[in-house]
């Protein structure tokens, strides 16, 4: 039995296959190196780095909610020096492709982490993740204006060589509008999406549950809206896509690839089945194996036909 | 690599009045977990409820394979977690987490409040009780619920203790720090200060093993010791007199959980280390349990 080609390609940068943790789901890759070896995976991406380390926001940071969670943790993490000098030489070990997920309160912030990221180590890509607020702009979240999120990749371009991810935000009105904007700014891949904001309340105390009250919801609850965007960008923009939201088993991969996703992340299942990110690449190569595909990538995009 | 993902089978799950099950599990978590540790359970199979539940190990029976469990039911998962048979398993994360030190020596104060008793019911399984005198303080909502779970816990294991009630059903009418209070105050009559240096030194507290939080601070192994879990405004009270009595203390803190193994930063909980530094720690991974003197507990201090 020939064994199912699952390479991938986005842009430049080629994956043994197309499964992807997702940022801030994942740590800094040890925590599920106690439940299989982390160099099976396509890639792994790292929680978003700051250029300064940050506290992030009082607990509770997680709730439940049907068939998802909401998380605010405020973007919490060891800044971008400690990043370097700690965790990147422990990444290093794990012989695992790394996805850099940065992000800033300022074009300068991007500016310096994208500069910093070096070129030769096992950081395969930088994530731009356009979800933050823009201080200047009073808090506007860069990636929810056209304008500001090509700026961003602009100005992140200049600053490395490495292939850029932009990682966009669902909490807009037209997705292929900022998709658009992204690809002018000089992104070579979209990552789409980031969590939907949404609260909840506690009826008991009569509170918002979140310290910090508003949170990004994730999980199979997003699933269809993730999909559907994943279907209008890559029929408007001509880049590559790593699909994500709610990826659970590799039905819903298979789902997203058929939308048009080069790649998927899976963020929320880590925590509920810590081998998803695995059982899912097995299960790529069983489907294809079935439908008589002899490679992952000839099903990317099939519901268009 | 530790594999740290576990099918359980289910050898009991029973109820013991007033909202509390006894879940007992056969697998391999009883192998490697200590007191104060933790598992991370998936209650079912479907999307919803979506996330595993952390519950704290409460007896370790080594030989036979077997972990307990106490839980309260409280919501959807604890819900459908009633319904488990006999002979079913459940995906189980663990074990979880930093737990207690297990002192080999001296004495041991053990401060429950309602079932914050769990987590101490392995602590006090796996001490020395030869070696360590132990005392535990315990306070509940009323006499139904203190009977109902202490019937077949605490009651049982001939330990010193004494309840408090908050109607006063039963035992000291008040709360579980009252009686805290009365123990320092008697400690501190009979000389705290001598009893700590009795030169129960850190060698042989060694010997108990664990990896607890004090185990690494000088002093922290001194001959009296308290270990408190229960509701967070009660570890705040407990942590004062403590401070204020000059006695080490290890609380076991709850907090909401997804990844239940340090990789979301859900958990997090504040803590001002030794050097005064303010810093974030996670509750799943670097607690349950912690040094007392260095958890924060109004962050908005
Ligand atoms: C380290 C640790 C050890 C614990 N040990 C025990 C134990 O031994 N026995 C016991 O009865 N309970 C214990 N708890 C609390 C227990 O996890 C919750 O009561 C349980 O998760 C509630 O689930 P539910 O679906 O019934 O409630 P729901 O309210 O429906 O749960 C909704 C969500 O909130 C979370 N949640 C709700 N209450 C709590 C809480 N008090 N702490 C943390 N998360 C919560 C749930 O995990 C779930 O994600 C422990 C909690 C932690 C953090
Ligand atoms: C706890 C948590 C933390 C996250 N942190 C980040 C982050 O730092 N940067 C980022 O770009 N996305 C972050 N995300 C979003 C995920 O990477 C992902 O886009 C989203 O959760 C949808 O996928 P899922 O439904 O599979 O989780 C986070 C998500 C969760 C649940
Ligand atoms: S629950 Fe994820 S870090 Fe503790």
């Amino acid at each position: 039995m020939k064994p199912i080609d699952l390479t991938t390609q986005l842009a430049g940068l080629t994956l043994k296959n197309p499964v992807i943790t997702a940022s801030g789901t994942y740590g800094f890759g040890e925590e599920y190196a106690a439940f299989y070896d982390p160099s099976r995976l396509g890639a792994i991406t790292v929680k978003g780095i700051t250029p300064l380390p940050r506290r992030g926001n009082p607990p509770p940071r997680v709730v439940e909610t049907p068939a998802g969670m909401l998380n605010a943790v405020g973007l919490e993490n060891p800044g971008l020096e400690e990043f370097l000098t700690t965790c990147l030489p422990r990444l290093e070990k794990l012989k695992t492709p790394v996805i850099v997920n940065i992000s800033g309160f300022s074009l300068d912030d991007y500016a310096l982490m994208a500069a910093a990221m070096p070129e030769d180590s096992c950081i395969v890509a930088v994530e731009v993740n356009i979800s933050c607020p823009n201080i200047k702009q009073g808090g506007l979240a860069f990636g929810t204006d056209p304008r500001s999120a090509e700026e961003v990749l602009r100005v992140t371009r200049k600053h490395t060589k490495l292939p850029l991810i932009a990682k966009l935000t669902p909490n807009v009105t037209d997705i292929v509008t900022l998709a658009k904007a992204v690809a002018n700014g000089g992104a070579d891949i979209i990552s789409l999406i980031n969590t939907l904001l949404g609260m909840r309340i506690d009826i008991k105390t009569r509170k918002p549950i979140l310290g910090n009250i508003m949170g990004g919801l994730s999980g199979p609850a997003v699933l269809p809206v993730a999909v559907r965007m994943v279907y209008q960008v890559y029929k408007a923009v001509r880049l590559p896509i790593i699909g994500m939201g709610g990826i659970s088993t590799w039905q819903d991969a298979i789902e997203f690839m058929l939308a048009g996703a080069s790649a998927v992340s899976v963020g929320t299942a880590n925590f509920v089945n810590p081998l998803a990110p695995v059982e899912i690449i097995d299960g790529l190569a069983g489907y294809c194996r079935q439908a008589g595909f002899t490679a992952v990538r000839e099903i990317v995009g099939l519901a268009h036909q | 690599m530790i594999i740290v993902l576990h099918r359980e089978i289910v050898i009991e799950n029973r109820s013991l009045g007033s909202d509390i099950y006894r879940l007992v599990l056969k697998g391999a978590v009883a192998a490697t977990a200590r007191p104060g540790q933790f598992v991370h359970l998936q209650v079912g199979t479907t999307a919803d409820p979506l996330l595993r539940r952390p519950f704290s190990i409460a007896g370790i029976d080594r030989p036979k394979g077997e972990i307990t469990l106490y839980y309260r039911v409280a919501g959807r998962g604890t819900a459908q977690l009633t319904r488990v048979r006999p002979a079913e398993t459940l995906s189980v994360i663990g074990p979880v987490g930093r737990g207690f030190t297990v002192p080999a020596a001296g004495e041991l104060l053990l401060v429950a409040g309602g079932i914050g008793l769990f987590p101490l019911l392995a602590l006090l399984e796996a001490v020395d009780r030869s070696a360590v005198k132990v005392k535990a303080l315990w306070g509940g909502a009323n006499r139904q619920f203190m009977e109902d779970v202490g019937r077949e816990t605490l009651f049982q294991t001939g330990v010193d203790y004494a309840v408090a009630t908050m109607d006063g059903s039963m035992g000291h009418p008040g709360v579980v720090t009252d009686l805290l209070k009365k123990v320092l105050a008697e400690k501190s009559a009979h000389g705290l200060a001598e009893a700590t240096a009795c030169g129960q030194g850190a060698d042989a507290a060694s010997a108990g093993g664990g990896s607890g939080v004090l185990a690494d601070r000088p002093g922290g192994r001194t001959a009296f010791t308290v270990a408190a879990c229960g509701p967070r405004g009660m570890l705040q009270a407990v942590a004062e007199s403590c401070r204020q009595a000059g006695v080490p203390l290890e609380v076991s803190l709850e907090e909401r959980m997804a990844c239940g193994v340090g990789a979301c930063l859900g958990c997090v909980c504040l803590v001002r280390t030794a050097d005064g530094m303010l810093v974030r720690r996670r509750v799943c991974k670097d607690g349950p349990v912690f040094d007392g003197r260095e958890v924060v507990w109004d962050e908005t201090d």
